[in-house]
């Protein structure tokens, strides 16, 4: 079964994703920062990342997007954040800034991310 | 009495409307202009300046009433004298000065003479801290004022200045540069270097770098280009705060002056990773003198296509900047009060989140940075991450540009690194004898004796590079009376905190002065200046009790038990 990623430093979060990742049978990795992200991202070869955006610093998941596609632009990234309700900021996905494969807000409900887990994994 | 034809008025304006815009954004600039016209800003100017722009007459009161620079009530003189009242000056013996110009003009501060020559007034920092007393006569600028100048000066302004000896006041002295004040670049060099790059490898560079804000709050500059440059919007913006008001800080002047090719190059890098169109240069009402060669500056880049329609060759990248005119108010140096400034509001900070990086001018996202870190954000991106870390420290990054003045044998401009101890300072500038010294401006800490050797770096102390040294003989409470004066006069009175706190504690000081302050009110000062510093709306305000609280924690000893002169 595919391997998920999830970066995020939401600890409440990551704990709710991963339950219903692997209750669909998928196996998940887990990192809290940028910097942990990244290397989880090579050693541990994910088939999918989910993607938060401010953790340490506000534009993390950004940069690491960044970082994550220069090293492999074949691995989907699928941000999943609250940044447009915490700030008010407007972001959507773009080629060169903010390089992922889907964009979804924050909270999720579990059916819609499985389906999204689905749906790039399969393209 | 001077009659002001109101349809006259309406037509002025509706031409000004053509200059700097139809929306209300254009507001402070056609104040502006009116005022020169007027001498002040009369009521029936206000109304219709109201009415062209739409909005209702007592915004626009209040806009004009926010601003030093604005007069509402009273004609100005023809030669209106600004003496700068901040510490530098005093230090160097402005007083004497103060007096004499009284004795010239038979009035007092705050007044204009019978036959509306003269208008007297104090002004807060002028940015000449390292060759003071400074005043200004309207926009003309003088340095190393003394009482004997000062009457001759008067003199010329009665001769119209046909007979002026004055020299122009060159930019200050620079005592020791470094790596970024030699970076022998060219005007375009780095920006040539940025266009070859992509707009996330520009940020990547700056992020690699550790650039953080010069403006003294040491904010990561990459976090602020990336955040913006990641927001959907068809318009961005790129704002330089040349709000230089923070008392003893003039490097900013320097910089406008000699190396104004590179730091356009700096904003114009920053348009263009963050995919913004317009940019704006807002410069402190006080160095309205600047304007002018500014703007050439700025001209020559659009003939040279620097600025303007796709530059330098790149397709669909397009950017101009405009440079807007401050009006005396300190506060405006916070970002939001600034983009509430450029919008034609009064400049009280916002509230955060939204920050301006999402929400800024006009709602759009907008990056603000310092005058110094557009400077090194363009060297960096022309020598590189690595060039950058082999200065400072781990957690700062970089060399500092610090104004420094006072009792020291050489003020003037300096390059340091970051990480210097203050010891280490005061060796370089001939101040070692100090028996404090002021970091940051008004709103920074004073620093005593025993801890000389602390860093300043933003890990230890931080400082958007004002130093105001103080010799021993230095009255430690007439420099924290400086500094509340200051705050007090500039609070934007938005929160209670600053606005009311500030008050209470002056008031303190002046019972401090009269040697009336038992040790239990002097603890509730404390305490208020503490609350003022958690309880303030904005960075400014939080701020503005630092100096009052140090001097009291450091000086304590020569402040209490006073005996005044005159009892």
């Amino acid at each position: 079964m595919a391997k998920i990623l999830i970066v995020d430093d939401d600890q409440d979060f990551v704990s709710a994703v991963t339950l219903v990742l692997e209750s669909a049978g998928y196996s998940v990795e887990i990192a809290h920062t940028r910097q942990e992200g990244l290397v989880a991202f090579g050693t541990k070869k994910p088939d999918l990342v989910l993607l938060d955006v401010m953790m340490q610093d506000p534009d993390d998941g950004f940069v690491l997007a960044q970082d994550m596609k220069k090293q492999d632009p074949k691995i989907p990234i699928v941000m999943l954040t609250s940044v447009g309700k915490v700030t008010g900021m407007s972001f959507d996905k773009d080629s060169e800034m903010v390089p992922v494969d889907d964009f979804e807000q924050k909270p999720i409900m579990p059916n819609r991310l499985l389906a999204k887990v689905k749906e790039h994994l399969s393209k | 009495m001077q009659i002001i034809d109101r349809q006259k008025v309406s037509n002025e304006i509706e031409s000004l409307k053509e200059k700097h815009g139809k929306d209300r954004s254009a507001l402070i600039p056609i104040l502006q202009a009116l005022q020169e016209t007027y001498g002040y800003l009369p009521y029936i100017v206000l109304q219709e300046t109201a009415h062209a722009l739409g909005i209702h007459p007592s915004e626009v009161e209040g806009v004009a009433s926010f601003y030093s620079f604005f007069r509402t009530k009273e004609k100005q003189g023809k030669y209106v004298i600004r003496l700068c009242q901040t510490i530098s000056c005093n230090l160097a013996k402005k007083a004497n000065v103060a007096r004499q110009l009284e004795n010239e003009l038979g009035i007092k501060f705050g007044q204009t003479t019978k036959d509306a020559m003269f208008t007297l007034e104090y002004t807060n920092c002028l940015g000449m801290c390292d060759q003071g007393p400074a005043l200004m006569v309207n926009d003309r600028l003088f340095s190393k004022v003394t009482p004997e100048k000062a009457s001759a000066i008067i003199a010329d302004c009665r001769r119209d200045f046909l007979k002026s000896k004055f020299p122009k006041v060159v930019p200050s002295d620079v005592k020791k540069s470094g790596p970024i004040l030699n970076h022998g670049l060219k005007a375009a060099e780095s920006l040539k270097t940025a266009l070859a790059m992509s707009r996330s490898a520009i940020i990547s560079t700056i992020r690699e770098s550790n650039l953080k804000g010069r403006g003294g709050a040491g904010f990561p500059t990459a976090i602020k280009w990336q955040l913006a440059g990641a927001a959907i919007d068809e318009k961005k913006y790129v704002v330089c705060n040349a709000d230089e008001g923070e008392p003893g800080s003039f490097k900013d002047r320097y910089l406008l002056y000699e190396h104004i090719e590179i730091m356009l190059d700096g904003m114009t890098i920053a348009a263009y990773a963050i995919g913004a169109q317009k940019g704006f240069i807002y410069l402190r009402g006080e160095y309205q003198y600047m304007k002018k060669y500014l703007e050439e500056v700025i001209e020559n880049r659009r003939k040279n296509n620097m600025l303007g329609a796709n530059i330098l060759g790149k397709d669909k990248f397009n950017f101009d900047i405009e440079i807007r005119m401050g009006a005396g108010a300190y506060v405006c140096g916070e970002e939001t009060a600034l983009i509430e400034s450029l919008e034609g509001y009064r400049g009280e900070p916002r509230n955060r989140p939204p920050f301006p990086v999402d929400t800024g001018f006009q709602k759009h996202p907008t990056i603000v940075n310092n005058v110094e870190t557009f400077i090194d954000a363009a060297i960096i991106v022309s020598k590189g991450p690595k060039w950058f870390l082999e200065h400072g420290t781990a957690k700062s990054s970089g060399t500092k540009i610090f104004s420094i003045s006072g009792d020291c044998e050489r003020p003037g401009i300096y390059e340091l690194p970051f990480g210097i101890t203050i010891a280490q300072l005061l060796k370089e500038v001939g101040g070692e004898n100090a028996k404090a010294v002021q970091i940051g401006g008004a709103s920074g800490k004073c620093i005593a004796k025993k801890d000389f050797n602390r860093a300043i770096a933003f890990e230890d102390i931080s400082s958007g590079g004002s130093i105001i040294v103080f010799g021993p003989e230095t009255d430690m409470l007439a420099v924290a009376k400086n500094f509340m004066e200051f705050f007090v006069d500039e609070s934007c009175g938005q929160c209670t905190p600053c606005r009311e706190g500030n008050v209470k504690l002056l008031d303190g000081i002046e019972k401090l002065e009269k040697g009336r302050c038992s040790v239990t009110y002097l603890n509730e000062l404390l305490k208020l200046g503490e609350t003022v510093q958690l309880a303030s709306k904005c960075g400014l305000g939080q701020s503005s009790p630092t100096a009052f609280l140090s001097i009291m924690e450091n000086f304590k000893s020569e402040i209490l038990g006073r005996v005044p002169e005159k009892d």
